[in-house]
């Protein structure tokens, strides 16, 4: 057992250690090779493209939250898909039409939340 | 690691999200704290299936049940969060006092 | 695999599908429209109840190995719901259309919740259970907050949803317990192994103990109860009546089952526990009451100390108590639907929810008044109505189980609720209002109004066929040894 142990881990350390060269050799080189030039734009914090936020407790605008609220939903319900797919093949037809009953409900939400206007960001 | 282990581990989540439900005055704070105590349920459940259960699929099962119940009650909750934001201007508990006795 | 006959789900299908119709209606219809839906939901829901009823009668089946089960004790309370609903809907009608947006969405929720509550009542095990408990705290969490704009309508709805979360967690760790202790949380198998364990059994107790718990958050028994003054206040008037009504019997449908099928045991190490649980849910109930002015509060407290007289059948837990807490549940809902009927009427031609503004009701409606004092009279539980009859079964069993201390409180706590009830009526027909234009009833509510008044005095004066279906009700949940000593 602890051979065993040793040489998994060993796999594991090796991994690491040309893993972290690897990142080594390439920020090596980015700092050899790149020129630097720095202004005051390029200082800002990334944000997806949209000026940055004036302070960093700004408060986040209350619309995120709507999406926010909907992405939490629908994305954890695809977790009941995960053992669904191990098992279905395996089991009477009729569980395969329960997911899609299931995934039917899903779409009916989401088709319900379009028209009513959740979609838009007002 | 044993039961007794995850039995702890749970227990002592579970403590200290009730801590939080009851020392907390923020609206968003306090549901973070029932999540924390539906994760106690998780781990326990989880826990029991490995050591106890020698199937080990029910507690799985229930412990999936339990995230998604979990998630959904969030996303309400919050949705009545925002809206009374709208419309008072504060999440704070003691601040939501229109009502007593 | 196991193929399961999943057509007798089909009431359960059709009242979903019906949810969705009408969700589905409620984009297409121009805002002005929507207000039929309260019309397709009421007839749906009795063609439904018809059905179930015709469908589902003498069945008997346990599907997904006990998960759900079909028996006569689910098709009572199925139909019950139903019912329920049906009151429920025509209650609300003109009240949202006064006073709440969206109906579509209003009646939809209704819809989902009464799927939430007839599952409850099929519930063979812990999950389901738990799922079917929360698909109706769900819809009960969006209608308290129904009136977006009111403030205490989202205080309400924030109060609850908090608190209900916290107790579905607790009730979720108990759960959890009880599942590590027994490996299973199908109720029969749990209460196989119960009858093995012999010694006391620390994870179970703590099992147990949460459980009831987080239950009785969910029906406010106290000290759980702090939650429900506020927010049958803050929320839309039939709403209120709908916590009170519909989410108290289908809580207590579970929980008869569950102690029934699974806790029964065990019933030693926790019929003291529900037993102080009722004395002091009935007592702090009836208390508070007294100190008033606010009648959604009032009815308030009544109902917690309603809850305590209901928990007084789960402590004495047999056959007797069961068809006794059944019973008492139909008269409960019978007698409080009546009021809030009344209420509500009242209060669709006058916004006013304070007691002061019932004075002189007896002037201006003597029909609203009429109604109100036999719905009061029934809720103290005097003789000629609802109230009284039920109590008598259930308090009987009481003592036959040797509870007779808790009976003799309840009792007492019988008289003392007579008070504040009788002040209501001394307002509708002593006090004198300014006011004195009269107050018309529209002919859905009258209608409600007049079958709730029937019933009330129906189920007090001839009780028998109620009894005869309850006890083949009861007869499902409980092991045959014991219903041949009843």
């Amino acid at each position: 057992m602890p051979q065993e142990y040793a040489i998994n881990y060993g796999a594991v350390v090796l991994a690491a250690i040309v893993g972290l060269m690897a990142v080594l050799f390439m920020f090596l080189t980015n700092y050899l090779l790149a020129p630097r030039r720095s202004s005051a734009i390029k200082g800002l914090p990334f944000e997806c493209g949209v000026p940055a936020a004036p302070f960093t407790w700004s408060q986040i605008n209350i619309r995120y939250y709507i999406f926010a609220i909907l992405f939490l939903v629908f994305d954890v319900e695809a977790v009941f898909l995960f053992p669904w797919v191990i098992i279905y093949l395996k089991s009477a037809p009729i569980v395969f039409y329960e997911m899609l009953v299931f995934l039917a409900i899903l779409l009916f939400g989401l088709l319900y939340g379009w028209k009513k206007g959740m979609l838009e960001w007002q | 690691m044993t039961l007794l282990h995850t039995e702890l581990l749970s227990a002592v989540l579970f403590v200290i999200g009730l801590y939080g439900v009851l020392a907390r005055r923020n609206a968003v704070l306090v549901l973070m704290s029932v999540e924390l105590m539906l994760n106690a349920v998780n781990i326990n459940l989880i826990g029991y299936a490995a050591f106890t259960d020698p199937g080990r699929v029910l507690g799985q099962v229930l412990a999936i049940f339990v995230i998604t119940v979990a998630a959904a009650e969030v996303g309400l909750a919050l949705a009545i969060i925002l809206r009374l934001y709208r419309n008072r201007g504060t999440v704070n508990l003691n601040e939501i006092n229109l009502m007593k006795w | 695999m196991p193929v399961v006959n999943l057509s007798l789900l089909l009431p359960e299908f059709l009242v979903a599908a019906l949810a969705f119709a009408v969700f589905a209606a409620d984009l297409f219809m121009r805002p002005r429209q929507r207000n039929v839906l309260s019309v397709v939901s009421a007839v749906g829901l009795v063609a439904i109840g018809v059905f179930t009823y015709w469908f589902l009668q003498g069945k008997s089946e346990s599907l997904y190995n006990g998960v759900l089960k079909i028996d006569n004790y689910s098709l009572f309370f199925k139909v019950f719901f139903l019912a329920m609903g049906v009151m429920i809907v025509i209650a609300s009608a003109s009240f949202v259309k006064q006073y709440l947006s969206h109906p579509g969405e209003y009646y939809g929720i209704l819809l989902f919740s009464v799927v939430g509550m007839m599952l409850m009542s099929g519930a063979g095990e812990l999950l389901t259970a738990y799922i079917s408990l929360e698909l109706l705290s769900f819809s009960l969490y969006i209608m308290a907050s129904y009136a977006r704009d009111n403030p205490k309508s989202n205080e309400a709805g924030i109060k609850y949803v908090l608190l209900g979360a916290l107790s579905s967690a607790i009730l979720l760790y108990g759960i959890s317990m009880i599942y590590g202790a027994t490996g299973t949380t199908t109720f029969s198998d749990i209460a196989a192994a119960l009858r093995n364990l012999d010694a006391v059994n620390p994870r179970l107790l703590i099992g147990m103990a949460l459980v009831l718990a987080g239950l009785g958050f969910k029906l406010a028994a106290v000290p759980f109860h702090m939650w429900a003054p506020d927010v049958y206040e803050g929320a839309p008037l039939p709403v209120t009546a709908y916590i009170a009504i519909g989410s108290k019997v289908a809580a207590f449908a579970l929980m008869l089952r569950l102690f029934g099928e699974a806790f029964l045991p065990a019933i030693d190490q926790w019929r003291m526990l529900v037993a102080i649980l009722a004395a002091l849910t009935m007592s702090v109930g009836n208390l508070v009451a007294l100190a008033q002015t606010n009648m959604k509060r009032l009815l308030a407290y009544s109902s917690i100390a309603h809850v305590g007289y209901l928990l007084i059948g789960i402590a004495a837990l047999s056959p007797m108590a069961s068809t006794g807490l059944m019973f008492y549940l139909v008269g409960y809902s019978a007698t409080n639907m009546l009021l809030f009927a009344a209420v509500i009427a009242f209060y669709n031609k006058e916004p006013r929810d304070d007691i002061s503004a019932l004075a002189g009701l007896a002037d201006r409606s003597p029909f609203l008044a009429g109604a109100m004092a036999a719905a009061l009279f029934s809720l103290s539980g005097l003789p000629f109505f609802a109230g009284f009859i039920v109590k008598f079964y259930l308090f009987s069993a009481a003592t036959h189980e040797g509870l007779l201390w808790l009976a003799g409180l309840a009792i007492f706590n019988s008289l003392v609720s007579l008070y504040y009830y009788l002040m209501i009526i001394k307002q509708m027909y002593i006090n004198q209002s300014p006011d004195k234009t009269p107050i018309r009833v529209s002919g859905g509510m009258a209608a409600l109004v007049i079958a709730l008044v029937i019933a009330v005095f129906v189920i007090g004066l001839y009780p028998a066929p109620f009894v005869d279906v309850i006890e083949s009700a009861t007869r499902t949940i409980f092991p045959a040894t014991m219903m041949a000593s009843y």
